[in-house]
């Protein structure tokens, strides 16, 4: 392989170095801000985590799987998982067989930052690159797999609903640009090297393309013109990336570092939170999950388009979309990324001024605690009901009779009422509120002497678990507790008539992860069938406590749409392990509705 | 001119329809599917305004009826439209040919155990208004006898006025109720403290206002203006009710011996099954719709098709039998025309 020309140098790959430099410069300064506006503690486990040895394996391997192959979407969707990792991979593979090939044939122009992209316009074949046929073809075989993955892009655009996705969000100008620009890069990089296939070599794609152009078109005049119009395609999809949905691609590549160092949102709009926003591919699979997009409503308050608003600045609809929200996190369940719906709303709301701030500080809480107050003892059970367990008093019931069956030593925490958990407060972004609310709780259950705090609902169950930090004490949701009974013997189930389905609430399933348990006491109790959608794919009842602004009737359809998909199995009964989920489905249902501890109850002696 | 008119419901509509119809020498047909006439109004004990026994209401009506055919434990199976009239098939198996039909089908209580906050069927102390009817009637309830009953509360608008309990009207005769109520219960326990929670009172019929200041003034019974926000049990087994006296604007604990919810009246969900076989639709408010709620409330868009009572919605028993009455007018003029 030799050189075409002494100098190296063309100029049209000027279009191409402008863009690469500009998007390189943006991106390196973008992802140096990010980094200075964490917080000192946040930036140094950043920073520490990136010469950890096993993060650093994390980080590659999640950013290969998830940016390069994205393994995620393979899962929930073969065509767009083929799709994006056609294009994502196959140009990937592009560039580097590029430096390869210029690696091995040119090493004098590597120092050429163009070179290795323009690599067939700018040498020659000869005998020697012959035995290099199998880059050429591995080029080809990449080329090719990127048009696939463009074509079936074009495909999509036309008809989203082929590739199974009902909605899907409307581009803005900048996006447009960005999107044709990135579908011509590939077809004219195929004509380019077509053209000058005969000159610098080509395999099975370029090849025929050339005899076929040099029949039709026989000069060498098409060859440059060519050669322009693929570098200034790269230039313009270069130069406006920042500006669009596609800058998704270099700042996930940040956001997951991001994560992997156990990063949290501490700013609204700062450092996590703006990598979230900028990872955000735009593609709107969160609206056909959103639970509140039932009967094409609320479309445009779904997260896609919070962090389009948030891109923006538009506040106004930033406030709307966040108070809107029922913080059921499905949109985080299915989203590609990883963007954390809820997070991101529950700081936006944090940063507003409200009128009033509620004050807790004057609770008196002494009458509680000596309701509750014992010497510390191991076997010692604390249950906690909440403040929505006090409007489902059949939950607390059976759960008393529960303990009394399996001889457990418990006490009842709120029974003569109690204090809330914070969570409410804390889904509204009143974090100060919620400390306050939090302090009490504790000191409560550190005078109650017991080892096992247990809760029925699990709104309380997530703060519990994840803000109270109760040393010596352990938290589990009465599902987890009343199968360690089962377990231990202490609880014999006996299987009863007539099927059930589980409903995963939305705090205790993609909120704590708890899936399993449940289904495991309710498979002893009769017989257990499913939802169409389920466990992490389960659809929110509409009750949440999360949404601010949404009215009782705007919830009715939300409600309902999630009974129709728990009674594809037409079960019996309808059981779920949150006493707001089990209200809520019972003012609609057409057949009962109960909570687990009800269920447990029934079926034990 | 004996023509078969069929009434459907043998509630106090459905009776005072068939007696006024069998004074226009009508041949009533009364199916009612209970064992027994008179409806809700038979399982009361006394009615307001005058204290005076509902079984007495109930048997007068029941004397004037003696003529008219009635099918107890009976329930219409289907309805065929005829040219002029209809062909109904009832369950007992008789099948008869009438120019109209009167939907005398009446309300449901509402069922107080989907308000799981107040804990009726959980907590043993919850009854409600209609389980303290019974109690008056027969004596017999283990909530009361041989309890020591020191201080009752009862709560209004349980299932009324409440979106959430997808019943958002109001059932008109509860407020009523609860006073009679709360005066009935301190007569049987003189020494009983009696608290009312409300959120406003209703008092819009012939003395009502004049029970209420009478149960202010010498029964004693407390008024509070709240919702009851949550109800929960202690260890003795009393009920503690929580709930905001939003006239002081402090929140209220009470604990009592016996609750009583006051059940609001809903439509009849059987009801709209039988009146869609004769094509009559359901208002927004669930209940059977009228050709028109102003002047026209007895009539439906079905030709030969007559509403009375509270199948149109809640009604006192002097409205609902002022309404049978002119349906039964309503039937008449329409046969009239018919021929």
């Amino acid at each position: 392989m030799i050189d075409r020309f002494a100098s190296g140098f063309d100029p049209f790959v000027i279009p191409f170095l402008i863009g690469m430099v500009f998007v390189l410069g943006y991106c390196i300064v973008g992802a140096i801000r990010l980094v200075f506006q964490l917080d000192h503690a946040d930036r140094k486990r950043f920073l520490v985590s990136l010469i950890t040895p096993k993060t650093i394996w994390k980080n590659i391997k999640d950013i290969f799987l998830n940016c390069l192959i994205h393994v995620k979407l393979w899962k929930r969707n073969k065509l767009l998982g083929y799709m994006h990792s056609s294009i994502a991979f196959g140009w990937f593979m592009l560039i580097v067989l590029g430096h390869i090939e210029c690696f091995v044939y040119m090493p004098h122009r590597v120092k050429l930052f163009y070179y290795p992209i323009f690599f067939n316009y700018f040498v020659a074949e000869n005998e020697y690159t012959l035995r290099g046929a199998i880059f050429f073809f591995l080029m080809d075989f990449f080329l090719l797999m990127v048009l696939s993955g463009i074509v079936l892009a074009i495909i999509k655009r036309v008809r989203s609903r082929l590739f199974g996705m009902r909605r899907t969000t409307r581009p803005s100008l900048l996006d447009r640009i960005g999107l044709y620009s990135l579908w011509l890069i590939f077809p004219l990089r195929l004509l380019a090297e077509s053209f000058t296939a005969h000159i610098s070599g080509g395999s099975f794609l370029t090849i025929p393309m050339n005899m076929l152009f040099k029949a039709f078109l026989g000069d060498h005049m098409n060859m440059l013109p060519t050669w322009w119009a693929y570098s200034i395609a790269l230039c313009v999809f270069m130069c406006v990336l920042p500006f669009t949905r596609y800058m998704h691609i270099p700042t996930e590549m940040l956001l997951i570092p991001f994560r992997n160092a156990g990063l949290t949102i501490k700013h609204a709009r700062k450092g996590f939170a703006k990598a979230q926003v900028y990872s955000c591919p735009g593609c709107g699979v969160c609206i056909d999950a959103c639970p509140m997009s039932v009967k094409k409503a609320n479309i445009k308050d779904t997260t896609v388009y919070l962090n389009r608003n948030i891109r923006r600045g538009n506040e106004k609809r930033i406030e709307e979309i966040s108070d809107k929200c029922l913080l059921c996190g499905k949109c985080t369940a299915v989203c590609q990324v990883g963007v954390d719906g809820p997070q991101m709303r529950i700081a936006q709301r944090s940063i507003r001024n409200y009128g009033l701030d509620q004050d807790y500080t004057g609770f008196d809480i002494s009458a509680m605690k000596a309701s509750v107050s014992a010497e510390p003892s191991p076997g010692r059970v604390l249950y906690f009901a909440g403040c929505m367990t006090a409007l489902t008093p059949a939950i607390s019931q059976a759960m008393e009779s529960v303990f009394r069956k399996a001889g457990v030593d418990y006490a009842f925490m709120d029974k003569d009422g109690g204090l809330c958990c914070g969570r409410p407060v804390l889904m509204a972004g009143r974090f100060e509120q919620a400390r306050e609310l939090i302090r009490k709780n504790k000191e409560i259950i550190q005078a109650s002497g017991a080892s096992t705090l247990v809760l029925s609902c699990p709104i309380c169950y997530k703060v519990f678990r994840e803000h109270y930090k109760l040393e010596g004490i352990r938290v589990v949701h009465h599902t987890e507790y009343m199968l360690e009974l089962v377990k231990a013997g202490k609880l014999v189930l006996e299987k009863g008539e007539g099927s059930m389905v589980y409903h995963d609430p939305c705090e205790l399933g993609r909120g704590c992860g708890v899936y399993e348990q449940p289904r495991e006491l309710l498979r002893q109790a009769g017989e257990l069938v499913e939802a169409a959608q389920n466990r992490e794919m389960s659809i929110c009842c509409g009750g949440s406590l999360g949404s601010l602004t949404l009215g009782f009737d705007k919830r009715e359809d939300i409600t309902r749409n999630a009974l129709n998909n728990l009674v594809s199995g037409d079960p019996a009964t309808i059981v779920t392990a949150c006493p707001l989920c089990k209200g809520t489905f019972a003012r609609y249902a057409d057949r009962p509705v109960e909570d687990i501890a009800e269920t447990v109850n029934r079926h034990t002696k | 001119m004996k023509d078969n008119i069929v009434i459907i419901g043998g509630g106090i509509a459905g009776m005072e329809a068939a007696h006024q119809l069998l004074l226009l020498g009508y041949k009533p047909i009364l199916v009612e599917k209970s064992d027994h006439l008179g409806g809700h109004v038979a399982d009361w004990h006394k009615l307001f305004p005058d204290m005076s026994p509902a079984k007495d209401a109930v048997r007068d009506l029941e004397e004037k009826i003696k003529e008219a055919n009635i099918f107890l434990e009976t329930e219409v199976s289907f309805i065929n439209r005829l040219k002029n009239g209809y062909n109904v098939m009832f369950t007992n198996g008789v099948n008869v040919i009438c120019k109209a039909i009167l939907l005398a089908t009446g309300f449901n209580l509402f069922e107080a155990s989907r308000k799981e906050e107040y804990g009726y069927g959980i907590y043993n102390q919850v009854m409600t208004n209609s389980d303290l009817e019974r109690w008056f009637n027969t004596g017999d309830d283990k909530r009361i006898n041989g309890k020591e009953i020191k201080k009752v509360g009862f709560v209004h608008c349980v299932g009324s006025r409440d979106v959430k309990a997808g019943n958002p009207q109001c059932s008109k005769v509860c407020c009523i109720t609860a006073i009679k109520q709360a005066m009935e219960v301190k007569e049987f326990f003189p020494d009983a403290e009696v608290y009312c929670f409300y959120m406003d009172l209703r008092l819009f019929g012939k003395k009502y206002e004049d029970f209420y200041i009478k149960a202010q003034m010498e029964s004693g019974v407390h008024f509070i203006r709240g919702r009851v926000s949550e109800v929960s049990e202690n260890i003795e087994g009393k009920v503690i009710v929580k709930t905001e006296d939003t006239l002081s604007g402090k929140p209220a604990k009470v604990t009592l011996d016996l609750l009583v919810l006051m059940s609001g009246i809903v439509c009849n969900k059987q009801a709209v099954d039988t009146a869609s076989l004769v094509q009559v639709k359901t208002d927004s408010d669930g209940f059977l719709k009228s050709k028109d709620n102003i002047l026209n409330i007895i009539e439906t868009d079905s030709k030969g098709v007559f509403l009375a009572g509270t199948a149109t919605g809640p009604k006192t028993v002097p409205e609902t039998v002022a309404e049978a009455r002119a349906a039964a007018l309503a039937i008449h003029n329409y046969l009239v025309t018919l021929k």
